[in-house]
């Protein structure tokens, strides 16, 4: 087959540009009102934003006292959350910290506004609050409680695109859209290529959403559109274990690394705020992660001698402002009708996507005049039991087999996720089975997982080492911005293993 | 404490620590080597690369910037310590194979071909042609080596798969010291209907003496045959650290394996003594000289801080590579990091050239500017620096 060429062309409804938590929460609800659509993302699942956060299920805290309104959103999508999706939300709690030097006056008016808003809070003394997070700096003088909670990211995609693929949906990972089709004005599909084979396919219908995040302009511009939009990157880092069971916040105004969350054996702390222009060119800085480190270690002292395993950077797309400062920028969402068969949903939150598929479809069905109502937030999310994940318990099982020693994923477990979503790419097994997400990084275990892959005839020698070489440097991406003391030694014996044992030099 | 007295004293049991407490036994100097675990070279192929930019390694050494630290042992020494190696091998029944002036290009357990200079006997009959057949023949569930990797890169190449029973490759170069399962295996490959060619192995046949046991199956299959290194941990590495070991402590050599220093004691411009924590009491260990070979990043001679680079047993003065920001390119592939650079800057009797330690000499990848990964010379500087430094050494005993 020749590269480049459109190979088929597909009819549909609806077509969802871009695989965060939006475009997923969007075709779980198309597909729970019965309306036939395609979803089509470059990547994988929560390949932007939603993959490169907190994973931080808001209590509305954060935002209570600048954004009531994004607040209040929060805390309502937080109870529907917990109850829908019991297996890819963990009810940790958070606590914001006020320490030594912190506004009493903010800490006043933080309480005064979640009574408004209606987010429950406890007021914890030191000693009360060190029994619950021992790891807490013990200058503190006050903790308040509020219901945040750690959510999975990835997995809350997979499970809103389980309903939509369970209902004759289409989902295309590793699709790229690189034209929006028009005809008389009016956009009427989109051409999307294979990201491995390079094939297009044309896919038509009656309304095309732009979810695409970050990359909102870019993708409205192939329709000859724009959106008012800023964009804002914030920076993480992620630790070798967990240092913390519940989510601590700083009780200040939003600020540089005012947050740390627990998922699963290890935590997230960030974040920064800085302006940039375009998502594909973003890299954490070192100065950054001074920052962030800094500001993590004021709430719990161990961190600044634990080991970080990397650091990534993801981009908020926000709703236009007038210049200043990007966290004044409220973190609500607006949906956009370029009143030529394409939407724009633009701005929001991971913990508010639900809310936003909601409204998105909500104007869809206005558009076709139908009047099903949206089911979302009382059924609980399809296929739980089926991906709830890869637990303790099984991995504990499959241990004889095991290729991955950092994260327990054995071999058995690899083969059954190549075989169930017929994938070339290392990162979708990561994504799945948490290969290669411990201390190392995929160092050993890509070796064998592509092994596997190639005993199993999935993937060609070219293949092989082009999907070996694009992880590596995505991986070391992720990993260059933490490479000290002894990550850096990991990442040097890595880099023996793959440069100098396998010789993958520029030439191999 | 108990208190023990040495001539020279070695810190690192490395590649470049033993050869240079080889060479200092073999003058006669009483020599401990002080070591906190089992060293990089366990983690390394077994193969010794020397200069891997071009074919032949000496010319290669030429070609390498001023400031590299063979410039300092000079091609002659390179090739003594080299002569040196192979002997000490062959003596211990782990010969090596190959000639300073030549790289061969080896199979790598990716398929990709890789250089180097001297290869473990074990590897030598390797094809140097790419239309040779060659019969991969591995291990079910072996979890660090997959044929098919190679057959599907190399033309002329096929596979079977032996089912030993265990899956790592330590636990398969174990069954191999049984005579039982050899002569199992033996049969078994004899029962293979595999077309005219060599036998290629993964890097598993026997804890510590291969060859007898390749020579084996090569007298009753009929077939050559030859290993091909796997990832980390490799069993070609683990042979040549234990023979190199073994070397030492035939010569009267003393070890203390797994041992961190807890403290160093100076006099002046003299290093006394290290102490040492032994088996939950400490030990002092008097030297009139000291070797450093705790080698770079991996084996923790070098340790990075947010901030800085440290120098983990003397807190000598380390030559930066720069800022933080700048340790590391932005591409995986691109060979040379800054970081690769940082180290102790030595003159040429090896001692370091800041600060005033007198009888401190230092070897092995920690020296600065060896660039060890760019230039693919790993454990060729060590075996080199290592030589040249207790030859330096010994001038002070």
């Amino acid at each position: 087959m020749i590269a480049g060429i459109t190979t088929s062309m597909i009819r549909t409804d609806v077509v969802i540009i871009g695989g965060g938590a939006t475009g997923c929460g969007i075709a779980r609800d198309l597909a729970l009102r019965g309306i036939a659509h395609y979803l089509v993302e470059k990547d994988d699942f929560a390949a932007g934003a939603t993959g490169a956060c907190h994973g931080l299920l808001h209590s509305g805290g954060r935002y209570v006292v600048t954004d009531p309104v994004a607040a209040k959103e929060c805390i309502e999508e937080n109870m529907i959350l917990r109850t829908i999706g019991k297996k890819c939300v963990e009810i940790t709690g958070g606590l914001f910290v006020r320490l030594p030097g912190d506004s009493k006056r903010f800490r006043d008016r933080f309480l005064k506004s979640c009574e408004e808003v209606g987010i429950p809070t406890e007021v914890l003394s030191p000693t009360r609050a060190l029994d619950l997070v021992p790891g807490l700096n013990p200058v503190l003088e006050e903790a308040i409680k509020v219901p945040d909670c750690s959510i999975d990211p990835f997995r809350l995609c997979m499970l809103n695109a389980y309903t939509s693929r369970q209902k004759g949906g289409g989902i295309l990972t590793h699709h790229k859209v690189i034209e929006i089709v028009k005809e008389r004005g009016r956009c009427v599909g989109v051409k999307a290529q294979d990201q491995f084979t390079k094939q297009i396919k044309e896919i038509r219908a009656r309304v095309i959403i732009n979810a695409t995040g970050a990359w909102g302009k870019k993708v409205a511009a192939l329709s000859g559109s724009d959106v008012p939009m800023t964009l804002s990157k914030g920076s993480l880092v992620i630790t070798n274990h967990r240092l913390t069971n519940m989510v601590i916040n700083r009780l200040r105004p939003p600020s540089d690394g005012d947050i740390i969350v627990p998922n699963e054996a290890v935590c997230l702390a960030g974040t920064t705020s800085i302006p940039v222009d375009d998502p594909d060119a973003i890299e954490v800085k070192s100065l950054e992660v001074d920052i962030v480190m800094g500001e993590a270690e004021r709430m719990i002292p161990t961190f600044r001698t634990t080991r970080m395993i990397r650091a990534y950077t993801g981009v908020r797309p926000l709703l236009q402002a007038d210049g200043g400062d990007s966290r004044a920028i409220s973190r609500g969402f607006r949906i956009i009708d370029h009143a030529n068969g394409m939407f724009s949903i633009l701005g929001g939150k991971l913990t508010t996507y639900r809310l936003m598929a909601e409204k998105m479809v909500d104007t869809i069905m206005l558009e076709f005049g139908l009047e099903t109502p949206c089911q979302t937030a009382e059924k609980p999310l399809d296929g739980q039991d089926e991906l709830s994940g890869y637990p303790l318990s099984k991995r504990l099982k499959d241990i004889s087999g095991v290729i991955c020693e950092c994260e327990l994923v054995s071999r058995d477990e690899v083969e059954r996720v190549i075989n169930r979503i017929g994938t070339k790419y290392i990162g979708d097994i990561q994504h799945r089975t948490r290969l290669g997400m411990g201390p190392c990084q995929g160092g050993f275990c890509t070796y064998r997982a592509l092994g596997i892959m190639h005993d199993m005839g999935r993937v060609t020698s070219e293949e092989s080492m082009r999907v070996l070489r694009e992880f590596l440097e995505r991986r070391f991406k992720g990993i260059r911005p933490a490479l000290w003391g002894d990550q850096l030694r990991e990442e040097q014996l890595v880099e023996s293993i793959y440069l100098g044992i396998l010789s993958m030099g520029k030439d191999a | 404490m108990s208190v023990i007295d040495y001539d020279a004293v070695v810190i690192g049991g490395g590649m470049s620590g033993l050869m240079a407490g080889i060479q200092l036994l073999e003058q006669g100097h009483t020599v401990a080597v002080v070591s906190r675990g089992d060293p990089a070279v366990c983690l390394s192929t077994g193969c010794i690369d020397v200069c891997g930019t071009v074919m032949d390694p000496l010319a290669g050494v030429d070609a390498l910037p001023e400031g590299h630290p063979y410039h300092l042992t000079g091609k002659e020494k390179i090739r003594a310590a080299l002569d040196k190696f192979s002997d000490i091998m062959t003596d211990v029944r782990l010969p090596y194979a190959g000639r300073a002036e030549e790289n061969r290009a080896i199979i790598t357990p990716l398929g990709t071909t890789k250089l180097t200079c001297l290869v473990p006997r074990t590897m030598e009959t390797a094809p140097r042609k790419p239309e040779e057949y060659i019969h991969v023949v591995s291990f079910k569930g072996l979890k660090d080596f997959y044929p098919s990797y190679i057959t599907a890169r190399r033309k002329n190449t096929g596979f079977s798969l032996y089912d030993a029973g265990v899956t790592t490759t330590m636990g398969i170069a174990a069954r191999f010291e049984d005579r039982q399962f050899l002569s199992e295996f033996i049969t078994w490959l004899k029962g293979l209907e595999i077309p005219d060619g060599k036998l290629a192995f993964p890097a598993v046949m026997g804890l510590e003496h291969p060859l007898s046991i390749m020579q084996e199956i090569q007298t009753q299959v009929e077939r050559w045959g030859f290993e091909i290194p796997t990832l980390p941990p490799s069993l070609p590495g683990i042979r040549l650290f234990k023979g190199l070991k073994r070397v030492f402590q035939g010569k009267g050599g003393d070890v203390y394996w797994g041992s961190p220093i807890a403290s160093v004691e100076r006099s002046g411009k003299h290093i006394e003594a290290v102490t040492i924590e032994t088996k939950g009491r400490s030990t002092r260990v008097n030297g009139r000289a000291f070797i450093l070979a705790t080698g770079s990043f991996v084996s923790g001679g070098l340790f990075a801080q947010r901030g800085e680079i440290q120098e983990t047993v003397f807190g000598l003065s380390v030559a930066s590579p720069g800022p933080r920001d700048d340790w590391f390119n932005r591409d995986f592939f691109t060979p040379g990091h800054a970081i690769e650079r940082a180290g102790i800057h030595v003159g040429r009797d090896f001692r370091p050239l800041e600060g005033t330690l007198e009888n401190l000499f230092v070897c092995g990848s920690i020296l600065s500017g060896s660039e060890v990964m760019k230039y693919g010379c790993g454990h060729g500087l060590a075996l080199a620096t290592g030589l040249a430094a207790a030859e330096s050494c010994a001038e002070v005993l």
